[in-house]
């Protein structure tokens, strides 16, 4: 099964891979190869890739993704996102920061307009940091 | 000699303006090539929704969606790209001639134009101008916008189009074809066009969830998103192109200049020194009389 993880800053994922948990509006699904074909739209959150079918669950990838389109057909995956980062490339005390400050920007936030894009910040640090937790936990 | 002396520190002064226009160009020359690299990793994204969009379009849905409906055009809004800054060459004016014979085509069919400026330029023109009313303004965009700044312009032009303030978004940014050649362009992003499926058949066995409505609005948004972000990225990239022309043509007006300078300044001096030695011959001349 092929993924492909196109984000408006360059392809990251083209490869084969066994096993795909991707967040959705219905909430989390796993798409395995044969999957019917889908089309369905990406809330922010993690994304997990197993890449072998024996692969444990220390060999998984995770990905902080935000919005977008979930494409699944029998033998290809296309998760087309605004933004993805890729687990390793997230610095746990850096999102931590983050996070921290859009919650405070939140709480301070004087208009609609203003709560509006705290709230959208708290979410993507808030799912940056899972990630990265993740990610630190299965290296151990 | 108080003219080689004028001479010399003209020299000067074009050689510190040569030095600034020669780093400009560097810069604008390492800018354009992280520009050029941007816009090419944002095209899959382009292609793919495009992609799915025609899927699709099968769905009768898709001729009924908002972000698709074929009004007749009272209110247009034309998104002008331009730079922040100046020294671009011809980059700001050539956008600017585009987007006046815009307004006079909008003005002789009567329809009523807005306009939302990106890069100071951009406002700076627009408040000389009375046939348009101004709806936003936006300055200082990095290099490479952020999701929050993009997603402030679609907010506004999804809602000017949604709620049928306006009937038709164009961009008028600068297309990026190759380091040596930039074309001012327009293109409707609103209402969004795409081609029809040719082979249909194919989409009535894919399940959509939650529904074809939600997925097509997520689709029909992205790919709007994409329209405009790979247009900021493209002008970007032409920007930084057309600084780096227009610093190495005056660089090079530079040298010139100070070649000139150099030949006419030896040439007051070595004119002066024959004077001078035709002075102190004349003189021996007149003692030996």
């Amino acid at each position: 099964m092929h993924l492909q993880l196109i984000t408006l800053n360059g392809v990251l994922v083209d490869q084969e891979i066994y096993e795909l948990i991707a967040p959705t509006s219905a909430g989390e699904i796993a798409i395995f190869p044969g999957h019917e074909p889908l089309v369905t739209l990406a809330t922010p959150g993690a994304l997990v890739v197993r890449y072998h079918k024996t692969d444990s669950d220390e060999k998984l990838d995770y990905f902080a993704v935000s919005g977008g389109v979930i494409e699944v057909n029998q033998h290809a995956i296309r998760v087309l996102v605004d933004d993805a980062d890729y687990g390793d490339d997230i610095v746990e005390a850096d999102s931590k920061d983050a996070l921290e400050r859009a919650i405070k920007l939140r709480d301070e936030a004087k208009d609609q307009i203003e709560l509006e894009k705290a709230h959208q910040l708290v979410d993507r640090h808030g799912v940056r940091l899972k990630v990265a937790e993740l990610h630190r936990r299965r290296r151990r | 000699m108080s003219s080689t002396q004028a001479l010399k520190s003209r020299i000067r002064s074009v050689q510190s303006t040569k030095q600034i226009t020669k780093a400009m160009q560097l810069v604008a020359a390492s800018k354009m090539r992280r520009a050029q690299e941007a816009t090419k990793l944002s095209s899959p994204y382009t292609l793919a929704a495009r992609q799915l969009l025609t899927a699709l379009s099968t769905h009768s849905a898709v001729r009924e969606h908002p972000l698709f409906v074929k009004r007749p055009v009272k209110t247009r809004l034309l998104i002008v790209v331009a730079s922040d800054r100046g020294l671009a060459g011809a980059y700001n004016s050539n956008i600017f001639r585009l987007y006046a014979n815009e307004l006079k085509i909008d003005d002789k069919a009567g329809i009523r134009n807005t306009t939302i400026t990106i890069g100071r330029k951009a406002s700076q023109f627009v408040t000389r101008i009375k046939d348009t009313e101004v709806l936003g303004v936006y300055e200082e965009l990095s290099d490479r916008p952020g999701e929050s700044q993009l997603h402030a312009i679609l907010e506004s032009v999804r809602t000017l189009f949604t709620s049928g303030e306006v009937d038709a978004v164009d961009v008028l940014y600068t297309d990026f074809i190759n380091s040596v050649r930039q074309d001012a362009v327009m293109r409707r992003v609103l209402p969004a066009g795409f081609e029809p499926a040719n082979e249909p058949g194919v989409a009535s066995d894919v399940l959509y969830e939650p529904s074809v409505e939600t997925v097509l609005d997520g689709i029909a948004y992205r790919l709007v998103g994409a329209q405009i972000y790979q247009a900021l990225l493209d002008a970007r990239a032409s920007e930084h192109s057309m600084r780096m022309m227009a610093m190495k043509s005056a660089t090079d007006n530079a040298s010139d200049l100070i070649d000139d300078l150099t030949l006419a300044m030896n040439k007051a001096r070595q004119s002066a020194i024959t004077q001078e030695l035709a002075e102190i011959s004349g003189g021996v001349e007149a003692l030996n009389d």
